[in-house]
């Protein structure tokens, strides 16, 4: 219902006259609905004659004044040795003509963004925005906001318009909105018939809408989650595109990616934020070339899941509006959710699942601004193998990383790029750890390439690692597979510190890899057994000829025979599994035949880190942020995860 | 040491080093960054010594090959230029036809027998003949994309290049789609990197990228019946510059 102190009237010219003042005035941006031949979009106002209360939808939603297509979030000049300048404030402006589904999009991007560590420059670009809003006078005819509410709102903006012929309702919405209308609007309160028939406006409104979802929003998630492998997902997306056309349009989409870009002539740099979509092929691509979603009937099924349960686990609410612009934008005609939901209604929603989809989420604080990182210096690099190097990095503002084992930090090189790298240090009070990095991608092969004295940028630490508490009083076995051994490196070397050994029972080390070339920390795994007791094991896959190698051959389930253990230690054994993708599922096989039970097991997992603060969607398993609720992850937890270790 | 750089054009219209001269006052920057020993198009020097070798064209005949393998064995980095060069463009509209046939429509009764400079074959593009390091796609290239790829090169990282289609940058742009306007557009299936040039022109997409993916005709067929299209309006619009890499009926 209408509140009628917060009601006032204006004459369709006033309006007119209101909104010239507003452009004339140059304090602010003024933004508005334009036509744009047969379409409509948000654009610049030179004139109140240009706007056009009466479109149906924008081709793209107001998304992009707070998350613009691309920005830069810093700049930076790569010849002086780290100086790095955030980029500047945003003007003030008026963004005019916003639909109600399009300002809950908005209060939706607001959770995303502005809940847990705040995006700065999503957040200024918000504070210096003021949103007068309008009611809805023609329905797209592809829209199906009224089922999912969203055709009226009584809150999100300053301003809200509403056409009552020649004339139009102003509801105040803040005090912003008040002072604005006061100082440059010509107006008189409304009267209660003018009131009344503001609602029965909106109430037109919801009876003009053909398309409508079968499925009330507060059930999308059940049919969601009673049907992931409904036959469905594979027959809509064999007619995909992979253009995220879809993604592009959508008012909630919100991934992005990062990138840095510089001058011809190799000075002057910045780090280019742009809007990325989950239907592109790349999408989950890592360092070493593995695309976690390359089946595009997975990234279809994606969407839908962020869209309908998702988010909706995560934030109370469906990230869909039902602007309906996804529907307009695929060529094909799969991308509808409207179409989606109302297929999936014949089916079971109480459907028995063995999959299992997140409830809860990890609450991060608040660090500074998110993507900007702080100097550091490299104070030593050592070359382990060919592919590996171990780099000793000093904070420069000397404060201690505070990290825990099994987190990682996000990498750059000015110029370059940035990549997430585990941690492969134990905690420590000083401002230095160490990274093991394999050259793979452009960061680490510059990485590599540096010298002593070489600055880079640091993030983090980031995302969930071991919970010692946990592991103390317990055995402990670490199955270190490749590269696997450089995040597990910051655990067995803080179990087996003098200072906490006691603290554990027996500690076993299984490491494998596949030739003797590549293994790395043989030294140290020696100099340890003279101050700490632990027994270790080690495989290759194969020993070529001619190459010298101590341990046994063969995968590294070989060695879980050979270890001193038997199955009455189980409950009280806790196992650290990290490696490639393809080892889990034989490791865990043969910790299960030890009779470790699942939730004494723990997994470390890789994906695509890109932001390291649950944003930019890159590293998601299914609901789950990789960057935030893992790495690291309790076995139990992610064994039906779909997407985790499949 | 800066990298040396030269500049190699075969059959093509020259259009894309003429993209590079018209870096005007940066070329300034680019030659601050590296030393560019061979561009018969804004200088006359010469020097067989370079480290990066951009080429430009397709490859026509035998004498085209000799020089290109030439090139390819002087040069540790060797970078396609454009569309003649990267997947042979407009100059395989041609080898719809047998070489002959071509020939005698183009030299009628002329005496070209055992002449070198007519001996045409099947028209290619540099990475059928000789081994191709990064590909500067488009037709003509994208200036900012050329800088793109000198400064990654001199900076030692590999060049971003993208491999989604050119709906992901039109919709940034918000164009309105090319199909809703009753236009066949190649952008669902050509690899962006132009900032959908084209379409924020009004101008439907011709593949001059190349084309990313082959969509399964069914799909493609869907969406020619949902905007009332026909499958021969799709053939000819890929063959401008796709010829042998058209979509397949």
């Amino acid at each position: 219902m209408v509140d009628d102190t917060n009601v006032k009237l204006i004459s369709e010219k006033d309006l007119d006259e209101f909104v010239n003042k507003l452009i004339d005035n140059k304090t602010y941006n003024v933004m508005g609905v334009k036509a744009k031949g047969e379409r409509f979009v948000f654009d610049h106002l030179d004139n109140a004659k240009e706007l056009r209360l009466d479109y149906d939808v924008t081709i793209l939603p107001p998304k992009k004044y707070f998350l613009p297509p691309s920005e830069k979030l810093m700049d930076f000049n790569i010849t002086k040795s780290f100086d790095i300048k955030k980029s500047k404030k945003s003007k003030k402006r008026i963004i005019i003509g916003i639909h109600p589904y399009d300002i809950i999009a908005i209060q939706q991007m607001d959770k995303y963004y502005l809940d847990s560590q705040k995006d700065d420059f999503y957040k200024k670009r918000r504070e210096n925005t003021i949103i007068i809003g309008s009611d809805i006078q023609n329905v797209s005819k592809h829209s199906f906001a009224e089922s999912m509410k969203t055709h009226t709102t009584y809150s999100g903006f300053d301003i809200l318009l509403t056409n009552l012929g020649n004339k139009y309702a102003v509801t105040i919405g803040s005090k912003q909105g008040n002072d604005l209308l006061e100082k440059y609007g010509h107006f008189r309160d409304a009267k209660k018939s003018e009131l009344k028939k503001i609602d029965k406006i909106r109430n037109q409104i919801a009876s003009q809408y053909d398309k409508k979802v079968d499925i009330d929003k507060e059930e999308w998630s059940k049919y969601l989650v009673a049907n992931y492998n409904n036959t469905l997902w594979e027959e809509k997306s064999d007619k995909c595109m992979s253009c995220s056309s879809c993604t592009m349009v959508c008012p909630t989409c919100y991934c992005y990616n990062i990138l840095d870009d510089v001058s011809l002539n190799l000075k002057e740099g910045g780090r280019i934020r742009t809007w990325d979509g989950c239907l592109l092929k790349d999408f989950t691509k890592v360092g070493s070339g593995e695309i976690f979603r390359d089946d595009k009937k997975e990234r279809y099924r994606h969407r839908f899941y962020r869209k309908g349960n998702y988010l909706p686990e995560r934030y109370g609410f469906v990230a869909c509006v039902g602007c309906g612009r996804c529907a307009i934008a695929c060529l094909p005609n799969i991308a509808d959710p409207c179409e989606v939901m109302n297929t999936l209604s014949s089916f079971d929603k109480s459907a028995e699942t063995d999959k299992y989809f997140i409830k809860q989420q990890t609450k991060v604080p608040d660090k500074g601004t998110i993507h900007i990182p702080r100097s550091a210096t490299i104070k030593n690099i050592n070359k382990l193998t060919d592919r590996e190097t171990l780099i000793e990095i000093k904070l420069d503002d000397n404060k201690s990383l505070g990290h825990s084992p099994g987190q990682f930090v996000e990498v750059s090189v000015l110029g370059i790029g940035e990549a997430p790298i585990s941690i492969s240090s134990p905690p420590k009070k000083d401002p230095t750890f160490q990274l093991v990095v394999r050259k793979v991608g452009n960061v680490t092969s510059k990485l590599v390439s540096l010298k002593p004295g070489d600055k880079i940028g640091i993030r983090g630490p980031f995302g969930n690692g071991f919970d010692i508490k946990k592991l103390e009083n317990k055995n402990i076995i670490f199955v270190c597979a490749g590269l696997g051994v450089a995040p597990l490196r910051s655990l067995y070397l803080y179990v087996t510190d003098k200072k906490n050994r006691k603290k554990f029972k027996e500690l076993k080390i299984l490491y494998g890899c596949k030739e003797p070339c590549e293994a790395m920390f043989l030294d140290e795994f020696e100099e340890l057994k003279k101050t700490s007791d632990y027994e270790c094991k080690m495989t290759v896959d194969k020993c070529p000829k001619g190459e010298c190698w101590e341990g046994e051959v063969g995968l590294i389930t070989t060695l879980f025979p050979k270890i001193d253990y038997d199955n009455s230690k189980s409950k009280d054994t806790i196992s650290v599994v990290c490696g490639p993708p393809i080892m889990y599922k034989f490791a865990i096989k043969s910790l299960k035949d030890m009779k470790i039970p699942d939730k004494n097991i723990y997994v470390s997992l890789e994906r695509h880190m890109k932001c390291g603060v649950g944003k930019c969607g890159h590293c998601q398993i299914n609901g789950v942020y990789v960057c935030k609720e893992g790495p690291v992850f309790r076995y139990d937890k992610v064994k039906k995860l779909p997407e985790a270790l499949e | 040491m800066k990298p040396k750089v030269a500049f190699f054009d075969f059959s093509s219209c020259e259009g894309c080093q003429l993209q590079i001269a018209n870096l005007e006052e940066e070329i300034l920057d680019l030659i601050s960054i590296v030393d560019v020993v061979s561009f018969r198009e804004v200088m006359k020097e010469h020097s067989d010594n370079y480290e990066i070798a951009f080429i430009e064209g397709s490859i026509m005949r035998p004498m085209d090959v000799t020089r290109l393998r030439n090139i390819r064995e002087n040069a540790k980095i060797l970078v396609a230029l454009g569309a003649c060069a990267t997947i042979g463009g407009i100059n395989k509209i041609r080898n719809q036809w047998p070489a002959d046939e071509v020939k005698k429509e183009v030299y009628g009764d002329a005496d070209i027998k055992d002449n070198r400079y007519f001996d045409a074959f099947q028209t290619k593009a540099i990475d059928e003949v000789v081994k191709v390091d990064y590909y500067i796609h488009g037709c003509p290239i994208n200036r900012d994309e050329f800088k793109h790829v000198v400064t990654s090169l001199a900076l030692g990282k590999e060049p971003i290049i993208p491999n989604y289609p050119v709906c992901v940058e039109c919709k940034k742009n918000e164009n309105i789609c090319m199909f809703e306007k009753g236009e066949f557009c190649l952008g669902p299936i050509t690899g962006a990197g132009c900032g959908a040039i084209c379409p924020t022109h009004r101008s439907a997409c011709d593949g001059c990228r190349g084309i990313i993916s082959k969509p399964e005709v069914e799909c493609v067929m869907d969406i020619l019946k949902r905007y009332d299209l026909t499958y021969e309006e799709l053939k000819s619009k890929s063959k401008l510059y796709n010829y042998s890499r058209e979509a397949n009926k």
